[in-house]
């Protein structure tokens, strides 16, 4: 049991699955199904404009929440900048998206099991001098399309899409995109020209997610362990 | 938009959000105040005698009350008043007093007359460091007012009526600084400004908080609120973590099975 809270990733869909805030990415999940009438949204990348305002922390909780609907989920640490994702699932990094990209490992080598039922996690791998331009490969758009084919649902976490451009690739590949805003963090301005860029690539917005809200006193309680 | 506008509750979440940094600016100044006004500020002494304005009977030709001379005795009061702060009096008073060792100039700052309309009695007070000091000043200012006023007006119309009693059976108690005033008016003002500062902080804030904020600036919909993991969700993971080991025992070995 973790003694750092404050700093751990929490996989609280996991851990805790009754919480508010698992049924808070519970409804994010129904909110995207619902969000795409006719096209079936099967690639969905997360970023934000600015680092650390829970990108990694969200996609792996959706990650969870999707494989708990018994889907087969797929999450690719697509930050090959600052890899998180070994770490919230305590695995190894030795191969993974990079390796996959340069050839040196196949498919197969570099997707684990999360520990989670259905949930299956593909690190970032080491990580490369040339991050965007294997982002931008052919190969990636291969590979995209042959994960197509065996996961229901696959989640990008990606580096923030102000500081890089590799989020912008991605989102082109992507079906949909989705923001997370940490609460009073972002500027307005700041969240707007994030918002450009993704614009600018064409990318499909889902919507925000308003991430590290102060919860009020008064609210919560409706659903707070409901049914216990 | 509706965002613009800010309701009652809004004003209270945003004083609640910020009420510690108004205690605190209340409380440092408050205590600023109270130390200023109880150990630093040198407190000040007031002492008062009073005047009365009448012809004595001597240069009246009816030995009685007569009305026209009451009025012209209260309309003298007002020339009075100001003939008290001229060097014409003030100086003498430092001159015939060295014991002071005081100007005429400063003599003029501690002193202050008043009278009561329509009566003929006029209340020099005057305040000092030290009450003693002030009551023999306000007694010695009487004393040379009454001496010399026959000089410049040629009439014996002033009588002290009580001078200030230089040794009181009960020590007076300082009239500066009120520290109950200092405080009251420390704790407004500061309270005023605390709550400007937060206002303020709150206006120049123009981070995305609410859904609103993000339909208007971001132009996308908010698809989840997910609220920070506070205490409760952590102790409640530990819990929960005991009580479902195979759960949490997976999550935690899995590097052990690989």
């Amino acid at each position: 049991m973790s003694q750092q809270p404050s700093k751990q990733r929490h996989l609280i869909t996991v851990t805790n699955p009754r919480s508010p805030v698992s049924e808070a990415f519970r409804a994010l999940r129904t909110n995207i199904d619902f969000s795409s009438v006719d096209k079936q949204i099967q690639i969905i990348m997360v970023t934000s404009s600015g680092p650390e305002e829970g990108k990694s922390t969200v996609t792996a909780n959706l990650a969870a929440a999707y494989a708990q609907a018994d889907k087969k989920v797929l999450l690719i640490d697509g930050d090959l900048r600052k890899p998180t994702a070994h770490k919230t699932f305590s695995l190894s990094n030795r191969a993974g998206l990079s390796s996959l990209l340069s050839q040196q490992a196949e498919l197969e080598d570099v997707v684990q099991d999360s520990g989670v039922t259905n949930l299956s996690i593909m690190t970032s791998g080491p990580i490369p001098p040339n991050p965007a331009e294997m982002m931008a490969s052919n190969r990636m758009s291969a590979v995209l399309q042959e994960l197509r084919q065996r996961y229901d649902m696959i989640l990008f976490d990606t580096p923030p899409l102000l500081a890089v451009t590799d989020a912008q690739i991605v989102a082109s590949k992507s079906d949909g995109v989705i923001m997370v805003v940490s609460y009073g963090k972002v500027k307005r301005d700041i969240a707007a020209k994030a918002k450009a860029n993704l614009d600018r690539v064409g990318a499909k917005m889902l919507g925000v997610v308003l991430n590290n809200v102060k919860r009020k006193a008064s609210e919560g309680y409706y659903y707070y362990y409901y049914g216990n | 938009m509706s965002a613009q506008e800010l309701d009652l509750r809004d004003y209270f979440q945003i004083v609640r959000k910020r009420l510690w940094m108004i205690v605190s600016i209340v409380v440092v100044v408050c205590i600023l105040a109270g130390v200023y006004s109880l150990y630093i500020k040198n407190p000040v002494y007031e002492a008062s005698t009073k005047i009365i304005v009448n012809q004595t009977p001597t240069q009246s030709t009816v030995a009685q009350l007569d009305l026209n001379q009451i009025n012209t005795n209260i309309q003298l009061i007002n020339t009075y008043k100001e003939i008290i702060k001229t060097p014409a009096i003030l100086d003498v008073v430092a001159k015939n007093y060295p014991q002071f060792n005081i100007t005429a100039e400063d003599l003029l700052k501690k002193v202050n007359v008043s009278s009561v309309n329509n009566t003929q009695v006029m209340t020099l007070v005057v305040r000092d460091n030290s009450y003693q000091k002030a009551a023999e000043i306000v007694n010695a200012i009487s004393l040379v007012f009454k001496q010399e006023i026959p000089s410049l007006f040629n009439v014996q119309n002033v009588s002290i009526l009580n001078e200030a009693k230089v040794d009181p059976p009960v020590a007076p108690g300082p009239v500066e600084p009120n520290v109950v005033m200092n405080l009251a008016i420390a704790f407004i003002v500061s309270l005023m400004i605390g709550l400007g500062i937060a206002f303020l902080l709150e206006y120049l804030d123009d981070t995305l908080k609410t859904e609103e904020d993000i339909e208007k600036y971001l132009g996308l919909p908010t698809i989840a609120m997910i609220t920070r993991l506070g205490q409760e969700e952590t102790k409640s993971t530990e819990l929960q973590a005991q009580k479902l080991t195979r759960k949490a025992g997976e999550l935690e070995h899995v590097t052990a099975a690989k």
